[in-house]
């Protein structure tokens, strides 16, 4: 064991270069795989907390009684699936439009803290790049995902794909400016934009500090996930399937993916900012208290899971003029209220 | 009160010499053949002077022995009074024309333009004459004149042939059968017309506006129909609507199958609503063979067709919920589970979920089973509780209010002059219903009211479905307390050739009034069945609706109308 | 075919590519061959049973209404019967299904529309004729505008007789086509 690390140690003196591509490559492939079993995770949770809502039972057929392999047959059918390009697409857009949904779903898990180990009364934060302006890169990459949606609908060369990307993008712009007024309202009071810094100085969760900003950030992220009642972009029953109605195969299935992604990354940062991230009572007991700080985590992240999910099975959609009238009309000026708000607390309390 | 004869004398007198032949058959029918050319100057009388403000369509019959060919106009009131007037214009055999009403009705078209396409009656003054149901190979063959032999050759199935259009679609052409070649009924000439696609595209006037289909197969759609929306961003402009593509064609069908078999086929014209389809036949025949329905047989077939009426409106709710919010939305789930139990209820008298083939000439298949009262008792004060909950969930919701508040209103003028009926109607504050205006069965004795809503608009109609589902439960409350004991069929033997006459019945389907118009020739099928459809009528209206919405709203129209694209396609 | 087909990059790359050699041979060529020898070991192997077991247990079905059986297939796919059970759901694009069930009449009208969905069904692809009309006709056998046999133009894998059939049978025949695609007995041997 000794002689490894000594080996290791040694490599990393010699060669930094390639001993930081190595680490880098060996941290993005369990990111990566972390990210993605948990939206797998989320959509099975979607399909079965949906069918609950419904009145029905889910997927329950394979994988014992809850289904879990549901998502590894569906993954398997699609990554089998014939590649149809559509003549007509333009192919090179049509083709990177998923690729870039996923980097940049990637670009956002990169920057979230999914938890910490409490270790000796010290909390260590689990974050790849814990950059000093986390938060406001995290809320500006999970917009990437807009980039792609409209690459997707622009190349498609399809009538309901291109109203998709378009109604994609114009909800975008109108939730974004709101989404980052609110962020910045919750930096002003933790004195930073990092995530780490922001989840630690909580000691009131700011979800009681600035209800209206929590509000507000939910209305956006659920607007950015594109989920009901702000699905514009896929609603099926106007524009068939949005901007992914051409795609079939493994590539729907990576921006299909790429949306449960952010799902799951949006909840996570809605939670960090809002709910008191990872802070609870530790658990007394041995191993237990040291991750009790990610059980507190991931417990918080489901309940606003389950609450999205619930939003879905019970409210209308809206219209895609109604979406950015709220946006521009509502959000916006309410946000920035909230800002004022948090810079006179914030300022009362400092 | 208006009645047939005093219609009578009044066209008699104004026009001298314009009736040709007359009958009064009740006090609410007048069958007049009226002088082709004045049915204009007639038809516009009757609109002006004595309150026919409702054309509620035509119909075309060959009659290939007298060597003519007849149009039925059928013109009735909105309330005023209740008289049905079928007027009758004859033309010769070759060479067909008769004057088109569509100046003075602008429901007319859809009507005329399929009378035009199926028996090659030309339409003088019709502004588009083009095939509504077929596809343009069949057009020219007039399918529904008798002498058509265009029947598929059964001994060999493969018949359409594939052809590959430019674009690289496969598009298929019909060659002429042996049949055909023989009968000397293969076209020789097609009508020249410009397609659906060249008419649509015709109206596109800069680069900014798109044409976008939603159909045939698309998530709107109840069934196959296409409808175009010219676009410029996301505001409709302009919508097109192209049916026929579950065009069956039943009424030719039904001439030639016993008038027994005729009732299967009226099951598969509406699915949801088999069973007021199944009465509306049986009630024009029985009007012709002048058959007594014993007492007991009428509330059966009351309670099964309000049963019905609940069931088609869950299902035409719930569809239009999905439309609006997503197949995720949980109470249109809800709708469906409370439809399964109305669906046993039918389902445990009539034996069939869907096409029961329940009501007979005369009376009804079968009796009640044994605890179907307590079984109705047990779950109608459910349904009520369960329904009383959809209002309640839909009268709070302010997305549901933001969105379909004033989005597709029809004023109770318009409504009336585009001549559609049903619920779509009685959102505007129309009081129009077939049980009140033109009694059938035992609607007569029993307590109900017609339920009315105020801006007509998608909101409205759906309001009103649901409100007419507590009537429809109360409805069937009272039929189970009154219901006698007695026969469930009439004593009188029905006759395998029905007696030559003509009939015309209406009653109230889940979509409004939907009427038949049957004639016999003394022979053991139908001469003519004639099928006046309810959502025809109510589907034509939906192009103007959808000038000047948003995508999102056409798309809520067109849900709320509760479509049933088998029907108006037949 | 070139690497551009398959790789979207710039044709002036594609052919520079097509200049490279591994083994004395073109790359492009070897990379073919390669992903040909691939899938003749996947066609054969126990993987295959592997890719089967996944389409068996998510078939997506096309939304698509015709008739009575139209009805019946929403009773199918919503709560009561509830074929979300079976991993089937409902989609609405062509593109991102896998069986196509032909719920009722096909009329001549509407014959060229179907065959387009069914062409732009990515493989591997089944079909579900349910109902009598779908299947012969039914009672629309001398129907003028009624294509008497589905069967010609589509490759059925299941029928589902009745008039219309209830969701049980729905079901019964989606389990029918799971098991024929377990079994790789289909249609078009996949």
């Amino acid at each position: 064991m000794d002689g490894i690390i000594e080996i290791i140690t040694q490599f990393a003196a010699q060669e930094p270069a390639i001993f930081a591509l190595i680490i880098g490559i060996i941290g993005a492939a369990v990111l990566s795989a972390v990210v993605n079993v948990g939206a797998m995770l989320v959509i099975w949770a979607d399909r079965k907390v949906m069918s609950d809502f419904c009145n029905r039972f889910g997927p329950n057929r394979v994988g014992g009684r809850w289904g879990i392999l549901q998502l590894g047959a569906d993954a398997i059918k699609l990554f089998t699936k014939e590649d149809v390009i559509p003549a007509g697409v333009d192919k090179g857009v049509y083709v990177w439009a998923p690729i870039i949904a996923s980097a940049g779903t990637m670009l956002v898990a990169a920057a979230i803290p999914f938890g910490a180990l409490h270790i000796g009364g010290k909390n260590y934060p689990l974050v790849v790049a814990n950059m000093d302006i986390s938060a406001f890169y995290v809320e500006a990459a999970l917009s990437i995902m807009s980039i792609a949606v409209f690459m997707a609908g622009y190349s498609s060369n399809n009538k309901y794909s291109i109203l998709g990307g378009f109604r994609g993008v114009a909800r975008m712009i109108a939730y974004e400016v709101p989404m980052g007024v609110c962020v910045i309202s919750v930096a002003v009071m933790a004195h930073s934009l990092n995530l780490v810094e922001i989840v630690e100085s909580q000691t009131v969760w700011y979800a009681f500090a600035q209800p209206l900003g929590f509000i507000i950030f939910i209305i956006a992220l659920v607007t950015d996930l594109g989920r009901v009642p702000f699905d514009q972009s896929e609603a099926e029953e106007e524009i068939i399937c949005g901007y992914s109605t051409e795609y079939s195969g493994i590539r729907w299935g990576l921006l299909y993916f790429q949306e449960y992604n952010n799902f799951l990354l949006g909840s996570i940062l809605l939670t960090l900012l809002f709910l008191g991230g990872w802070h609870g009572p530790i658990i007394p007991i041995p191993i237990l208290d040291m991750i009790s700080p990610m059980i507190w985590l991931l417990m918080k992240v489901i309940i606003v899971i389950w609450f999205i999910i619930l939003i879905r099975a019970s409210l209308f959609r809206l219209r895609i003029d109604q979406v950015t009238d709220l946006g521009w009309k509502w959000m916006l000026p309410l946000s920035l209220l909230n800002l004022g708000w948090a810079v006179l607390i914030g300022s009362y309390f400092a | 009160m208006t009645n047939a004869s005093e219609v009578l004398s009044s066209i008699q007198s104004a026009f001298p010499g314009a009736v040709l032949d007359s009958r009064v058959e009740s006090d609410r029918r007048l069958w007049a053949t009226i002088d082709s050319k004045k049915i204009l100057d007639v038809c516009k009388h009757l609109t002006a002077k004595l309150d026919f403000d409702h054309y509620s369509g035509s119909a075309g019959v060959d009659w290939m022995a007298r060597n003519e060919m007849e149009v039925v106009e059928i013109m009735t009131s909105h309330g005023a009074h209740q008289v049905v007037a079928m007027l009758k214009v004859k033309t010769p055999r070759d060479n067909p024309s008769v004057p088109s009403l569509v100046p003075l009705y602008w429901n007319a078209n859809w009507y005329e333009r399929e009378i035009w396409e199926m028996l090659g009656i030309n339409m003088e003054g019709h502004p588009e004459l083009y095939p509504l149901l077929l596809s343009d190979p069949l057009v020219g063959s007039w399918p529904w004149r008798k002498d058509f032999k265009g029947y598929p050759d059964l001994t060999t199935g493969e018949r359409a042939v594939a052809i590959t259009t430019p674009e690289g679609y496969t598009d298929y052409y019909f060659p002429p059968t042996q049949a055909e070649v023989e009968a000397g009924t293969v076209v020789a000439e097609r009508p020249k017309y410009p397609t659906f696609l060249e008419r649509e595209e015709r109206e596109i006037k800069s680069d900014s506006e798109m044409i976008m289909h939603l159909g045939p197969q698309h998530a709107m759609v109840p069934g196959p129909f296409l409808l175009d929306i010219l676009v410029e961003g996301e505001r409709v402009k302009k919508a097109f609507l192209d049916i026929g593509y579950i065009h069956k064609g039943i009424e030719k069908i039904m001439e030639n199958r016993s008038w027994l078999q005729g009732i299967t086929y009226t099951d598969r014209m509406c699915y949801v609503a088999s069973l007021t389809n199944n009465e509306c036949y049986c009630g024009a025949v029985e009007k012709i063979l002048g058959l007594e329905v014993p007492e007991r047989a009428q509330y059966i077939r009351v309670i099964l067709e309000e049963l019905s009426r609940i069931q088609s409106h869950l299902i035409g709710t719930g569809e239009f919920l999905t439309l609006i919010a997503g197949v995720g939305f949980a109470p249109w789930q809800y709708m469906i589970i409370d439809r399964e139990r109305i669906i046993s209820l039918i389902e445990s008298v009539t034996g069939a979920r869907l096409t029961h083939t329940f009501v007979r000439f005369g009376g009804v298949r079968n009796d009640l089973p044994e605890g179907f009262a307590e079984q109705c008792r047990k779950d109608l004060p459910y349904m009520k509780s369960r329904i009383e909950e959809f209002i309640d969930l839909f009268a709070q919701d302010p997305i549901y209010h933001a969105r379909m508040e004033n989005i597709g209103s029809i004023s109770p003028e318009t409504g009336k002059r585009l001549g559609c009926s049903g619920p779509v109607l009685r959102a505007t504050g129309v009081a129009y219903d077939m049980r009140k205006e033109d009694p059938y069965l035992v609607y007569p004795e029993l307590d109900f009211k017609i339920i009315t809503g105020t801006r007509g608009d998608s909101a409205d109609r759906i309001d009103v479905r649901l409100r007419e589902m507590l009537e429809s439960i109360h409805i069937i409350e009272q039929c189970l307390d009154k219901i006698p004991s007695g026969p469930i069929k009439t004593e009188a033997k029905i006759p395998k050739k029905v007696p030559a006459g003509e009939a015309y019945y209406r009653v109230e389907d889940p979509r409004g009034e939907m009427g038949m118009y049957v004639i016999s020739d003394g022979g053991d099928k139908p001469y003519r069945v004639k099928v006046r459809g309810p959502f025809y009528a109510t589907f034509q209206t939906l192009t103007p609706l959808l000038e000047g919405v948003y995508i999102a709203d056409a798309v809520a129209i067109a849900g709320s109308m509760d479509g049933c694209p088998s029907e108006s396609d037949r | 075919m070139g690497i551009s087909d398959v790789i979207p990059v710039p044709v002036a790359i594609d052919e520079e590519i097509e200049k490279w050699t591994i083994f004395g041979q073109p790359v492009a060529e070897v990379w073919f061959t390669t992903t040909e020898k691939i899938h003749q070991i996947i066609q054969m192997g126990p993987i295959k049973n592997i890719f089967n077991w996944g389409r068996k247990n998510s078939v997506y079905f096309l939304m698509q209404p015709m008739g009575c059986c139209g009805v019946e297939m929403f009773v199918f796919g919503a709560a009561p019967y509830d074929s979300d059970r079976f991993g089937c759901i409902p989609r609405n694009t062509p593109r991102q299904t896998d069986v196509m069930i032909i719920s009722g009449y096909l009329t001549r009208k509407y014959l060229p529309v179907f065959k387009n969905l069914w062409e732009q069904m990515p493989e591997p692809k089944w079909c579900i004729a349910i109902g009598e009309c779908a299947i012969s006709g039914g009672p629309f056998y001398d129907s003028y505008n009624i294509v008497q046999n589905t069967g010609d133009y589509f490759p059925i894998d299941v029928f589902i007789p009745g008039c219309p059939p209830r969701p049980e049978q729905f079901l019964e025949g989606l389990m029918n086509l799971q098991e024929k695609i377990k079994q790789r007995k289909d249609r078009r041997d996949y």
